[in-house]
Order: structure tokens, then C-alpha cells, then sequence
């Protein structure tokens, strides 16, 4: 379709060269005049009262600069909504997990700060402590927070009604609990921040982050100071995935720090912290209740889940509901009653990740597929019986406008020749199919929007000014093209000024999956006001209407005749000299429903947009060692309009390896006592680049009629899409369906056993 | 993580390493690629207070045939290993063993023969940082009384997953170890003590200078279990080495086996690899039950402490030794 010049291209990401050339400078890399290393006391214990802190050791260790403990945070909390401030920064009562922080050195190097952390004497009087969601609700013991009766954070009801008459009018009915453990992100970067107070007493912070605006305010909060003067800044980050969307105690610790030294501190994360002391995504334990008809067609469900939420709340009422938001965008359903429960352990923290709120880890997947089975129905025939048609409401009330759910899945079946594997393939080879949706933002109040400001220099080039932050996923070259297609410049002519919270305005940040839909939205509504200015100016110039103008390869030009032209950068010095800047400013809010409440009110449009994936997968089982071998993944999204198919290409495969690989194979912790036993890269088991199978991208175009030149969130429907394909081709080729995830070798040959015996 | 302060000494010949040793005895730690000690000192395992490096001792560093033998100098790279046509015809356990080791990063660079017979024990409740291990009570390795792999534990059960010591071990490989002015020599299989805090019977002043493999002909062959393709340590593994009667080729004379990441030392199961005497090649029944038997009996020895569940590990000892036997009889035959 299209006549764009950038948009749509195959353009390797403005930031590529600089990574791959290790030039790019991570937070770990900066270093600042007088600069002060930064380490965090962490409780040993995973429950137990705070006696007593001495610091006095510690303090007189020389090249000790300052201590602080939770004497000094005037006991400041951190929640992410009014009512989910359960978190102090450094703990004065209480520790509830092992990792939690209760001191904060700075010293002039490190071996200085480990050495006066081991000075620091706390005394503790260990608590009780629990680990397993069940039993923290059923503890006689004392809570992790005393305001949270039977350790239940957050409860989340929604009720469509007409459920139970809906189960009376079921065909067949059938209820299923599926258990998932929980998983960390291990960004290829440990998590680091480096703070000082400027002679402004502005406080400057270089950390990975989700949104740098979402760190301002808490932090503007704790320090009691205005938003303008806590300014984050922008730096190159190695990885999000939903787990640096909010304030880390190390943030404010480490601005304490360098308020108390008058210094810059630099706390830099071990990669233990990085996996116990961020946050991880929620281990569940879901049951689904599921009738349906003769057709296969769901009429009625009932979900209840329980997330083990770790010590603190987090994102915990998103986290509770996207995994069944998640599902019930990609499935019709004619009625449903969900409960979801999030409960406090002594483990650590839990919030959001990319494979949002881990959907598939719930198994409704697997249960469509054991529904089909029992039906006589083919696995993708399930699915389109189920699958959101364009036009509809979820069961929730959002509508949902572009949606081409069934074209990933027809354009994916036939790209992995499932019509001749399904119920073809050889004993222990099998074939799957997982289908998802995911949601395109989420109601955000007043930080739901974003605004752009462009400038055009005097040598025709601009600078675009945003609050888009990339973490890895593209958004630096996303909104570079944006620019560069609607100024009718080239990418290298954008000098492109973002993720700083001094020069650019609120942003919703990268998680909720925004970033295109409405921060490059904004950037493309700014450069289409300054390309009008432009225009007015060139129209005088080439004497014609304004409306007959294109811009394109820093030219203007007349459109039915292009001979007739002049230079962008004439136009700008014409315009100057006419004393005339050019430059324009455009933002975009989302129109959501704002009364919607994640607790409350859990009703009303969510968002404007929803992506929708489909991931075939094929794998072979090694029936005598339970090793899973992949042979091809094909993945297909619904990502409204490709604007860098490049890009979105590596977005799938990323996503095929955490989701399907990683996620749903190899990936899992174990713990001791609420100590977690493998917080390395050696002993976590991510895949490497040599595990990963051969994958086919499909990018299915539905021209969201909201989106930027149509386009939506892309790449994470694929990761929850990969999980449910991985864990449905397994459980194909052994002949069993699997409801404890990941699958690793030892449950699946422990399954081929069982499956035998019976047989015997 | 930081590494703790030591002084590196730098010595030119064997005999001032070997000097070296003697004077520091208990203070000072061998450094041959590293890629072991210096993992276990970032995380405060250990604090040697002198490291003498093998890095000029370029004399250690070869492979050659001799008489019956093959004999490897101690800090001959695992790169050097894979490349060796000699170990690939006539120690092939041993050169499908290195392939497997960590990665070719590992390999390449750093990891030498004898740091990889030498490595330390390893287990989930021990190879952690202070943190981890601060806050509970110190386990047997560590200095205390307990042990969270096993329950009322005397003795440290950490495991050792040496992939080279394995197939080392069912080659029949000896050790030479040096101190100054002496030099004795040892088989592999008696190498090792009965508690994982310091598995391997090496004085502090002694060097590990040469691996000796006989090379007598017999056919051997290595498998081993991970999660990942490469940079993970094996959860088990398995080598045998198989010798055929002088008189009938399709029969076998003599077997090998040895179990290896289940224990505190490679196992060398002697009565499980005699079953196979007098069995033909193509008998894999008889390998089943060897193979079946090697599981029985390491699985008395392991404990929960490297990854996967004991169960699974237990399991997957038959289904390696099976897959090594048949390996090194398919190799025999042709
Ligand atoms: C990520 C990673 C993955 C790994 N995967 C594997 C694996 O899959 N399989 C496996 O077997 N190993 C693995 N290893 C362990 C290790 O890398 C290898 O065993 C390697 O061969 C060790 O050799 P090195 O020279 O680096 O030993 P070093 O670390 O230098 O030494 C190890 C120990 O032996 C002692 N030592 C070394 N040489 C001598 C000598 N000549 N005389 C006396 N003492 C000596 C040292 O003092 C030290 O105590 C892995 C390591 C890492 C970091
Ligand atoms: S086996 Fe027991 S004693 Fe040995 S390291 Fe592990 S926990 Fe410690």
C-alpha cells in the first residue's frame, strides 16, 4: 500500500552501531568527578523483626562517606496505586524477604562498601515465614503486612454475569488447575543508578528504566521536591522487560546517598540483586472451569488464580488481572466469573513482565486443546470457533476495533504445514498451536498521553524532542522515522532528544505497550503541524497552494509536477529570515475509559487498540530423556501496520526465546527456604542463540484505525503465543496434556511413564 | 563481584613453581586458566593469598605418544584437546568429553586439562555469594557442621562435574603429581577422598604435571545430560571404554564404566562393567543391564545439589551408560 519514503522499511535501528560497537555507554559505564560507590545491606532472613541497626563500626571504617538506614527516609512508602503503599525504600520494622534493603553505604570505592556493609551490625528476631501462596493464606502465623488479612494483597472480581445459567446450558463441561512457577527477566544489563544533586539542588539520576517520568514522580515524592527539579536523564539500557517500570529502592537510596555526601553515587546491581532484589513475574496456580457447547464454543467460565505476589505489592492489581485480560481479548467468551487473588509470601517482589502477567501461564490454552480433544475438534478449528472477531466487546466491555486474530492463524497454519502434520506426525514428534492477545495501553490517568516539541535548525535539520524511552526494544529509531517520513527528511537529519525528564514531557513510559501507538503517535502529529509550517512558507516560495505540497528526501515539492522544488533547508533559512522559527509541538491521549479501575471497576474501553498472535510450533521428544528438540517455530502477529519490519522481526524472535524457549522449556528457579538457588546467567537457564530453532516471522497488517499509519503493539503477543505453542506441541507429541509449566525433561518423561503404565 | 587480594607470582620454569609451592604450601593456589578459581573467589569461597600462575610454563603444555601411552601436559589447553587428532582416534571419551565443556570461549583461552581435573566440587547450596550463604548456618564445605543436600550429613556430598575427569577415569588415566624434588604417580580412580570438602588426595605443595592414557586400543565413548547446548555443566554423564578379545573381534574382553556429576568423584562401577565380559558387541541387553545397574549404584551416592531433580538424574545414569555402550560398540565395529 504504501507511498511512505521511511515508514514501512526494512531500517536497521539508529542505535545499532553503537551497541554493537560497544561505544554505547550503559549507566555502569558513567563515571562523574568525585564520584562515590554505592552497596545495599539486604536482609539474610526472609521474615524477621528489626532489632536493631549499629552503623557505628561502619562509619568509622575510613573511606566510609555516609550510612543510611531507615531512620533517614522520614518513612517515605512506595506503592504504585494510593492504595498499595506498602513499601518502605530501606525497612524500619520489619525485613520480608531475603534481599530486602535496610542500609545504604557510599564509599569512595568498593572494596571500601562491601567491607563497611559487612560493619553494619543488624540484629534481627527471625519471624516465620512463608513461601507458597496456599499456605501464606491459610498461616496462623504473623503477617507479612498486618493490614492484610490471611496475606491476600489485592483481590480482583469480575463477574459478566449469567454464568451459572450458562454452565446449565453446556455441553460438556470440564475444570482443569494448571501451576506455573514464577520467572525473573535477567536483562543482558544488572540493574544500576547513578544520582547527585547538582548546585541547583536539582537531583539527576542515570538508571534503565521503563519511563523516566515514572521515576520522577516517586522520586520527586520521597524528596519532597518539585518535579522540575529531579531530572532523569537519558542513557542506554540493556534490557526492561516490564521489570524496570517503577521506582527501585536503589533509586532513592542512592539519591539519599548523594543528598547526605553532597557527591555522585553509583550503585551498580550484582547479578543476584539483579534477579532477587528488582521484581520477577508471578508464580500461579489457576483453575479453569469451562463449558462450552457441541460446537466447542466457550458459554461459560469460571477463573480463579492465585499469584504468589512476593513481599511487597508492586504493580499487583495490574499483575492480577492481565492474565485474564489477556485471554479474554483473544477468546469470545459468552459469560465469565474471574477471581483473582494476589498473595504475600516472603519471596521476592513480583510485578509486571513482557510475557504480560504471564497469561499463558494460566492454561486456558491447554484447556481449549483438552475441550477440542474431547470433542473431536482440530486444535486451530477450536480456536477459530473461539478466536475475537474485529467489531466486537470483550467480555469486559472495551471494543475492539481492528482485529485479524483469524488471518494469523490461517496464515500460520499454512506456513507450517499443519494441515499435513496435525495427527500425521511420528510417534514423540508433535505439532501445537497457541493463540493471544494483547492489549495496546491501559487506562493511565493523567501520564495516559504524551507530547512532542520539533525544531527545525538552520542547516534544514531537526531535533525531535520526546519522553519515548528505548529499552531495547527499537523506540529511539521508531520515532526517528516517524519524524524523518513526516518532515520529508532522512533518519540521519532527526537529531532525536528523549527520555529525559527535564526537556521532554510526561509519557506513559514503555510498558503497557504504548510507546508507538501514543508517544510516536505524538511525534507524528508535531511533525505534521511543522511540515504545515513548512509548507506555508514553501507555498510562497514555488507559488502554489500549500495543499498542493509533499515533502520527501529534504525537498519540498509541488505534487502532480516534483520538478518544481526547493531545498527543506531553504525554506527554514527563508523562514528565519522572515523571523520566523519553525518549529511545532503535537501530542496524543488516548481515549480510554478513565473510570475504569483495575479493582473497582474493571469495566469500560481499556485501551484503543489490541494486537492478536498466533505461534506454531514443532517439536520432537527424546521419549528416553525427555529432551525437547524444535524444529521450526512460525510466529504470525497482528501488529496493525509494520513500521520497520526489521525491527519487528527481532522482536518475534526475542520473543520466541523468552516466552517459548526460555520461558516454557528451561527456565525456572528453585529455592531453599525462600533463598533462590540459581540467581546466575550459568545456573538460570536461558537459552543461547545455538538452542534456538529455526523461526518464520509473518506479519499480518490490520490497519488499526487509530494507530499511527495504522499500527499497534507488536512483538509481545508473540511471546505469550510461543509459550502455549511450545507447551501444545509438547504435549502433542507425547500423547498428554501438560499442566505444569515449563516443561522441563524431568516432568516429561515423568508424564511418557505414567502414560505408559496406564497402557500397560 | 570483586576479586579478593592476592599476590600473583609469576614463575619461569616447573622447579620455581615448584619451589614456590613449597615455601607458600597452604597460602598459595595453583593458576591455570582460571576459569574455576577465580569464579570461586569472586564469590569469597576461598582467599588464597599467593596464586602462581602457570602462564610461562609453556613446558606443560603438550600431547604426545609414547609407547603405549598418550601423555597430555597438565596445562594444555581443552581447545588443544578437540584439535588432537591422536585423543580423537585413540582417546575419543576424552575429546567428546572437552567438546562438551562450557563453551568454546572457555576452551579456547582459558580452561586447561588440569584445571578441569582440579576444579573444584560444586553445589546450589554452596558455589554462592556471601550473601546467599550468610544468614543461615554454614554447611560442612564452608566451614560448619551441616549440610542442606543431605540430612544429618557428616560429610560434604558435593559433586563433582568434571566432564574431562570422567572420561579420564574410564580410559584408565593415571596423574603424575610434583612436588619439589619428587614426583609420584597415581591412578585417577584412587585420586579422590571420601569427603567433598577437599575431594581429591593432593598435598598443598604438590603440582599436577601429566596425564598419562593408555592407548592399548579398546574403543571408548562419553555422553552427558544439560539443559543447554553449551556453558552448562553436565547433571550426568557417562564414560566407558570397551576392549575386544585378541581372538574374537565381537567380543568384549574388557569393560570400563564410569558415572560421572552423581558424587563426590567420578564413580568407577568395576563389578557393573564386568557383567559385560564375554558379551558380544551387538548384545545391547547386556548393556542394559549394565546400564541399569550403574544407576542402582550411583544413585546411592547423589544428592540434590547441581540442577534438575535427583529423581531425573538418578533415571538418566542407565540411559547415558546404555547410550555410551553402544556408542563405543558401534565404534569398535567399524
Ligand atoms: C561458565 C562455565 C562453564 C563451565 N562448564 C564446564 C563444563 O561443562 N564441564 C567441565 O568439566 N567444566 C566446566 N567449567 C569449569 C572449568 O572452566 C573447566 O573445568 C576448566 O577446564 C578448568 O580449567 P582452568 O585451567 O581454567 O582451571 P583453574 O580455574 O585455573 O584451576 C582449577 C583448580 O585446579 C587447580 N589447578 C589447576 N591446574 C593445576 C595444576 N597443574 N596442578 C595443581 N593444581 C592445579 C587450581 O588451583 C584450581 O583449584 C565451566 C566453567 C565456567 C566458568
Ligand atoms: S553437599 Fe552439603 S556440605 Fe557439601 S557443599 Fe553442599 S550443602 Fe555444603
Amino acid at each position: 500500500m504504501s507511498d511512505y519514503t521511511i515508514i514501512g522499511k526494512r531500517m536497521p535501528r539508529v542505535d545499532s552501531r553503537a551497541k554493537v560497537m560497544g561505544k554505547a555507554k550503559f549507566t555502569a559505564d558513567l563515571k562523574l568527578p568525585g564520584m562515590l560507590v554505592g552497596k545495599i545491606k539486604r536482609s539474610p532472613y526472609a521474615h524477621a523483626r528489626i532489632l536493631n541497626i549499629d552503623t557505628s563500626k561502619a562509619l568509622a571504617l575510613p573511606g566510609v562517606k555516609a550510612i543510611v538506614t531507615g531512620k533517614d527516609t522520614e518513612g517515605v512508602k512506595w506503592g504504585v496505586f494510593a492504595y498499595t503503599r506498602d513499601q518502605q525504600f530501606i525497612q524500619t520494622e520489619k525485613a520480608r524477604y531475603i534481599g530486602d534493603e535496610v542500609a545504604g553505604v557510599a564509599a569512595v570505592d568498593e572494596e571500601t562498601a562491601l567491607k563497611a556493609l559487612d560493619l553494619i551490625n543488624v540484629t534481627y528476631e527471625e519471624l516465620p515465614a512463608v513461601f507458597d501462596p496456599m499456605a501464606a493464606m491459610a498461616s496462623q502465623t504473623e503477617l507479612i503486612h498486618e493490614e492484610f488479612p490471611n496475606n491476600i494483597n489485592i483481590h480482583v472480581n469480575i463477574d459478566t454475569g449469567h454464568v451459572d445459567e450458562n454452565f446449565e446450558k453446556s455441553y460438556y463441561i470440564r475444570e482443569d488447575t494448571f501451576v506455573a512457577p514464577e520467572e525473573s527477566y535477567f536483562q543482558a544489563e544488572p540493574y544500576a543508578v547513578l544520582a547527585r544533586f547538582d548546585h541547583d539542588d536539582c537531583l539527576e539520576v542515570w538508571c534503565p528504566n521503563g519511563g523516566p517520568h515514572m521515576k520522577s514522580k516517586p522520586l520527586s515524592n520521597s524528596f519532597k521536591i518539585p518535579l522540575h527539579k529531579v531530572k532523569i536523564r537519558k542513557i542506554a539500557i540493556g534490557g526492561a522487560f516490564g521489570g524496570r517500570s517503577e521506582i527501585c529502592p536503589a533509586d532513592y537510596i542512592c539519591a539519599l546517598l548523594a543528598k547526605k555526601t553532597n557527591c555522585p553515587v553509583k550503585i551498580v546491581f550484582t547479578r543476584e540483586e539483579n534477579t532477587i532484589a528488582t521484581r520477577q513475574g508471578h508464580a500461579m496456580i489457576t483453575t479453569h472451569k469451562t463449558g462450552v457447547d457441541k460446537e466447542g464454543r466457550v458459554l461459560a467460565r469460571e477463573t480463579t488464580c492465585y499469584m504468589d505476589g512476593g513481599a511487597y505489592s508492586s504493580t499487583g492489581p495490574i499483575a492480577t488481572s492481565v492474565p485474564f485480560l489477556s485471554m479474554e481479548q483473544a477468546y469470545r467468551m459468552g459469560s465469565v466469573r474471574y477471581n483473582g487473588y494476589r498473595v504475600y509470601t516472603n519471596k521476592p517482589i513480583r510485578g509486571m513482565i513482557r510475557v504480560h502477567g504471564r497469561g499463558f501461564a494460566c492454561g486456558l490454552d491447554t484447556q481449549l486443546d483438552m475441550i477440542a480433544e474431547h470433542l473431536g475438534i482440530d486444535p486451530v478449528e477450536m480456536r477459530l470457533r473461539n478466536s475475537r472477531q474485529p467489531g466486537e466487546y470483550t467480555s469486559t466491555k472495551s471494543y475492539v476495533d481492528s482485529c485479524a486474530m483469524d488471518e494469523t492463524i490461517h496464515k500460520a497454519v499454512e506456513a507450517s504445514g499443519w494441515k499435513e502434520k496435525w495427527g500425521k506426525l511420528p510417534p514423540f514428534h508433535g505439532i501445537g498451536i497457541g493463540t493471544n492477545s494483547v492489549q495496546t495501553g491501559f487506562p493511565m490517568g493523567i501520564r495516559g498521553g504524551s507530547q512532542s516539541f520539533i525544531k527545525f535548525n538552520e542547516d534544514g535539520e531537526a531535533t525531535v524532542m520526546s519522553g519515548v524511552v528505548d529499552n531495547g526494544q527499537g523506540n529511539d529509531n521508531m520515532l526517528v522515522q516517524i519524524a524523518a517520513e513526516e518532515l520529508g527528511l532522512l533518519p540521519e537529519d532527526i537529531h532525536l532528544v528523549s527520555a529525559d525528564t527535564e526537556t521532554t514531557s510526561s509519557d506513559p513510559g514503555s510498558y503497557s505497550q504504548v510507546s508507538t501507538f501514543v508517544g510516536g503517535h505524538a511525534v507524528k502529529i508535531a511533525a505534521a503541524n511543522c511540515r504545515e509550517k513548512l509548507f506555508e512558507v514553501a507555498s510562497k516560495i514555488l507559488k502554489v497552494d500549500p495543499g498542493n505540497l509533499a515533502a520527501k528526501n529534504r525537498m519540498i515539492f509541488v505534487k502532480d509536477n516534483p520538478e518544481k522544488c526547493v531545498p527543506i533547508k531553504k525554506v527554514v533559512r527563508v523562514s528565519l529570515l522572515n523571523f520566523n522559527s519553525v518549529n511545532a509541538e503535537g501530542g496524543y491521549w488516548p481515549k480510554v475509559d478513565m473510570k475504569r479501575e483495575w479493582v473497582s471497576n474493571p469495566y469500560g474501553q481499556m485501551c484503543e487498540a489490541f494486537s492478536f498472535g498466533t505461534t506454531i510450533v514443532e517439536v520432537k521428544v527424546d521419549p528416553d530423556t525427555g529432551q525437547v528438540e524444535v524444529l521450526q517455530a512460525t510466529a504470525a502477529q497482528d501488529v496493525g501496520y509494520a513500521l520497520n519490519p526489521l525491527v519487528l522481526e527481532g522482536q518475534f524472535e526475542g520473543s520466541v526465546a523468552m516466552g517459548g524457549q526460555g520461558g516454557m522449556l528451561t527456565e525456572y528457579h528453585e529455592w531453599k527456604d525462600g533463598r533462590c538457588l540459581n540467581p546466575t546467567m550459568l545456573d538460570y537457564k536461558l537459552p543461547l542463540a545455538c538452542d534456538m530453532p529455526k523461526i518464520k516471522n509473518i506479519i499480518v497488517e490490520s490497519l488499526d484505525p487509530k494507530g499511527p499509519y495504522g499500527a499497534k503493539e507488536a512483538g509481545m503477543s508473540i511471546a505469550m503465543s510461543a509459550a502455549q505453542g511450545y507447551s501444545a506441541a509438547v504435549s502433542n507429541a507425547i500423547g498428554v496434556h501438560m499442566d505444569s509449566f515449563p516443561l522441563t525433561p524431568d516432568k516429561i518423561l515423568a508424564a511418557i511413564k505414567k502414560k505408559k503404565s496406564k497402557a500397560d | 563481584m570483586r576479586l579478593p587480594r592476592f599476590d600473583y607470582l609469576g614463575p619461569d620454569t616447573l622447579d620455581e613453581a615448584l619451589d614456590l609451592l613449597a615455601t607458600h604450601r597452604e597460602e598459595a593456589k595453583i593458576l591455570a586458566g582460571g576459569t574455576d578459581l577465580l569464579v570461586r573467589m569472586k564469590k569469597g569461597l576461598l582467599t588464597p593469598k599467593f596464586l602462581i600462575s602457570l602462564k610461562a610454563l609453556n613446558e606443560l603444555s603438550y600431547i604426545k605418544k609414547e609407547n603405549d601411552c598418550i601423555k597430555i601436559g597438565a596445562r594444555t589447553s581443552i581447545a588443544d584437546i578437540i584439535a588432537s587428532d591422536l585423543i580423537q582416534k585413540q582417546a575419543r571419551a576424552l575429546s567428546q568429553a572437552c567438546e562438551k565443556i562450557g563453551a568454546v570461549t572457555i576452551q579456547h583461552y582459558r580452561g586447561t586439562i588440569g584445571g578441569n581435573i582440579l576444579q573444584n566440587n560444586r553445589c546450589h547450596h554452596y558455589n554462592q555469594s556471601d550473601f546467599h550463604r550468610s544468614g543461615r548456618q554454614a554447611c560442612h564445605k564452608d566451614g560448619g557442621k551441616i549440610c542442606y543436600a543431605r540430612d544429618a550429613s557428616d560429610r560434604c556430598n558435593s559433586t563433582c562435574q568434571s566432564d574431562g575427569a570422567t572420561a579420564l577415569m574410564a580410559l584408565g588415566a593415571k596423574i603424575v603429581l610434583a612436588s619439589k624434588g619428587h614426583e609420584r604417580t597415581v591412578d585417577l580412580a584412587n585420586f579422590y577422598t571420601t569427603d567433598g570438602i577437599m575431594p581429591f588426595a593432593i598435598e598443598s605443595y604438590e603440582l599436577l604435571k601429566e596425564i598419562i592414557v593408555p592407548a592399548e586400543g579398546g574403543s571408548s565413548a562419553y555422553q552427558r545430560l544439560a539443559y543447554r547446548s553449551a556453558i552448562d555443566y553436565p547433571i550426568v554423564c557417562a564414560g566407558v571404554l570397551l576392549k575386544l578379545s585378541a581372538s574374537q573381534k565381537n567380543i568384549i574382553d574388557d569393560a570400563r564404566i564410569v558415572v560421572g556429576a552423581m558424587s563426590r568423584s567420578p564413580l568407577f562401577l568395576a563389578r557393573e562393567a564386568s557383567s559385560l565380559k564375554g558379551k558380544k558387541l551387538t548384545d545391547t541387553e547386556a548393556f542394559k543391564k549394565a546400564a541399569d545397574a550403574s544407576m542402582n549404584s550411583a544413585a546411592a551416592f547423589a544428592v540434590h545439589n547441581v540442577g534438575a531433580t535427583l529423581e531425573y538424574r538418578c533415571v538418566m545414569v542407565s540411559e547415558m551408560v546404555f547410550r555410551a555402550l553402544k556408542s563405543a560398540a558401534q565404534d569398535a565395529k567399524a
